[in-house]
């Protein structure tokens, strides 16, 4: 375990009154410098997790360690870890510049050393001219920055984003994803952040874990989870899917009900019931053949780069991403075979009938 | 228009008219109630007449009167430090309400505010003889100490400064609780959050984030009950036996014993006067606090 910076074993937080737990024996360890996005639906228990970890909410049972020490007893404002709000929490009584270097003032930096490095954690986030504003006069991606910088000038051993993008506009969204990534990269310092966001779990964390009531589903890189999802739940909460379920006839073949043959690469046994899920991107347009369904186009939004149709295949749906520069594109009530490798039918369960 | 984020509604000539109709009522009742009179208390404290405020000639002799006699200004020094005494006392002890209530998040939450504010559904006066109960020289506490031998002779607690203190502390500390609750809207417990993952033990937050934060609170609730303490009558009157003098009794004095009513309205402007510079200076130091 020592060669992990943040241990997290265990972890139970039961609230007084409520029936089942709302975080239930989660388990995961983190290397030095690496970010972890824990990713779920509201109400998953992922906030929570961040709150303990942070301190300011006590488990129930488990233990954290950081760098190797046990620290659920101890108090949060010895813990050393930066964190980010939602809602940034910037005091409003202080200036910019006051905000960064209240940390550096509770550690008893003396006041020389705290203007520079002041100074510096506010060039990082592009906020080296604006120290002398009061926060409240900074727009939303501002104060955003504030806090990152704020939260980062103490050198924290751990740094925890609490769903830091949900405050911003789209555009601006796009942009302190990247920049939080490449801060992140550049300090080096280990991060957790909470979001519900496929897309920012997907594009800023080096792993995520999927969580559902309380529970974590899987953990892995983001690759990992879009290709190999463990089970129905996390392959329906990222990204889009058929889902198809059938009896295994032969090896590697599943008669889907209402679609006929699926061959898939994966054992199961024969005559057990599979659940099986097809990502759109992975159809083809193409004669009609193994692996293959035809139907009418009944549905057809244009996307730019990508083309999503629908078609309705013995009272199935099934939905395909076309890539626009593929030659010839559908059009609506026009007869399409849309086809599937089966390496890239994703196998999800098995179940003996 | 931005400022407030409402869509800017055009006020068109008709809608403008639509406007003052609107305001006539109101402005009349202010006008009726509250201008008038005070242009006629105006008026009467430089009259030269005893009881009429208006015909008789004019006369600056009521206000010589008023700002010369050293006993007057004994008893606006009177009003002030009990004015700056009770706010003291008031907010120290409204502070820790105050600040529970808002911070709580216990269901009890708004049944202890109504009942931290609840000795406003009785009357000051009924409140008063309650504290003439509590701390007359045969009342509860003398009774006790008595009882116990503890002293023969009555302790001094009412019909001295003492008493009428005590009573208005009381009897305006749920006017200071609900306007310290008012005004700590910028408390967040995110920001004590924030404060103790920087390192702030929970002294440090107290001192650095929740104080600096509630101070507008704090500030509109010491105003409040200054300036109810310095216009109060029935408590130093009552509690005070006729030995505590203050601008209120004095006022009430002039105008039904010696029915000077012009002195009594030079009184109340001196009065005025006193409470406007307060708010000035109060308004001063809040603009400087959010600025």
């Amino acid at each position: 375990m020592s060669e992990h910076h943040v241990v997290v074993d265990n972890l139970v937080k039961t609230y007084p009154g409520a029936a089942t737990p709302s975080v239930d024996h989660v388990s995961f360890a983190l290397p030095k410098g690496e970010m972890l996005a824990l990713l779920g639906p509201s109400g998953c228990g992922k906030t929570t997790i961040l709150r303990m970890i942070a301190g300011l909410i006590e488990p129930t049972s488990g233990a954290i360690q950081l760098n190797g020490r046990e620290i659920s007893q101890t108090p949060v404002h010895k813990r050393n870890m930066g964190m980010v709000f939602q809602a940034y929490a910037l005091f409003p009584h202080m200036t910019v510049a006051g905000n960064v270097a209240f940390g550096l003032e509770m550690r008893g930096i003396p006041h020389s050393e705290r203007g520079p490095k002041v100074q510096r954690a506010l060039d990082m986030v592009k906020l080296g001219h604006l120290g002398d504003r009061r926060v409240t006069q900074l727009s939303g991606g501002q104060q955003q920055r504030c806090a990152i910088a704020r939260s980062l000038v103490i050198e924290p051993e751990l740094l925890l984003l609490d769903e830091p993008l949900s405050n911003l506009d789209a555009k601006l969204r796009d942009e302190m994803r990247d920049e939080i990534r490449e801060i992140q990269s550049r300090t080096g310092v280990t991060a957790i952040f909470v979001t519900h966001d496929q897309d920012e779990a997907l594009s800023m964390a080096d792993r995520l874990a999927v969580m559902s009531a309380g529970k974590i589903e899987q953990i892995g890189t983001p690759r990992e989870i879009f290709d190999a999802p463990a089970n129905e739940f996390v392959a329906g909460f990222i990204g889009a899917g058929n889902f198809l379920s059938g009896r295994v006839t032969a090896p590697g073949e599943a008669e889907i009900e209402g679609l006929g043959p699926l061959r898939f690469e994966a054992p199961a046994r024969i005559g057990s019931q599979v659940n099986l899920m097809v990502r759109p991107h992975r159809f083809k347009l193409a004669a009609p053949g193994p692996n293959a369904f035809t139907g009418q186009v009944d549905s057809l939004v244009y996307r730019g780069q990508i083309l999503t149709l629908g078609i309705s295949v013995g009272g199935k749906r099934l939905t395909a991403d076309l890539h626009t520069h593929a030659g010839h594109l559908p059009a609506k009530g026009e007869t399409v075979t849309l086809a599937v490798a089966p390496g890239d039918v994703t196998f999800l369960s098995e179940a003996a009938a | 228009m931005s400022a407030t984020g409402a869509p800017a509604q055009q006020i068109t000539g008709s809608n403008r008219f639509m406007l003052l109709i609107l305001l006539v009522p109101g402005l009349l009742a202010l006008m009726t109630t509250f201008l008038l009179p005070m242009i006629w208390l105006a008026r009467a404290s430089f009259s030269t007449s005893s009881m009429a405020a208006f015909g008789g000639g004019m006369t600056l002799e009521h206000y010589h009167a008023a700002l010369t006699d050293p006993f007057y200004w004994k008893v606006a020094m009177n009003t002030l430090s009990l004015g700056v005494t009770v706010s003291f006392f008031a907010v120290i002890l409204s502070y820790p309400i105050a600040l529970f209530l808002t911070r709580s998040t216990s269901r009890w939450r708004g049944v202890l505010t109504a009942l931290a504010v609840a000795p406003l559904l009785t009357s000051a006066v009924v409140r008063t003889y309650g504290w003439m109960v509590i701390l007359g020289d045969r009342g509860v506490i003398n009774g006790t100490l008595q009882a116990l031998s503890l002293t023969t002779d009555p302790v001094r607690l009412s019909n001295n400064t003492f008493g009428a203190t005590v009573a208005l502390v009381e009897i305006l500390m749920p006017y200071s609780i609900l306007a310290m609750l008012a005004g700590f809207g910028r408390l967040n417990p995110q920001l004590e959050e924030a404060a103790s993952m920087l390192g702030a033990s929970k002294l440090r937050v107290f001192w650095r984030i929740i104080l600096p934060l509630s101070l507008p609170g704090i500030l509109t609730g010491a105003l409040l009950v200054f300036v109810l303490a310095i216009s109060a009558f029935v408590t130093p009157r009552l509690m005070g036996g006729g030995r505590v003098f203050v601008l209120g009794t004095e006022v009430f004095q002039e105008a039904t014993v010696t029915l000077n009513w012009p002195l009594a309205a030079a009184l109340s402007v001196v009065l005025l006067a006193l409470f406007s510079s307060v708010i000035v200076i109060y308004q001063r130091a809040l603009r400087r606090l959010e600025a």
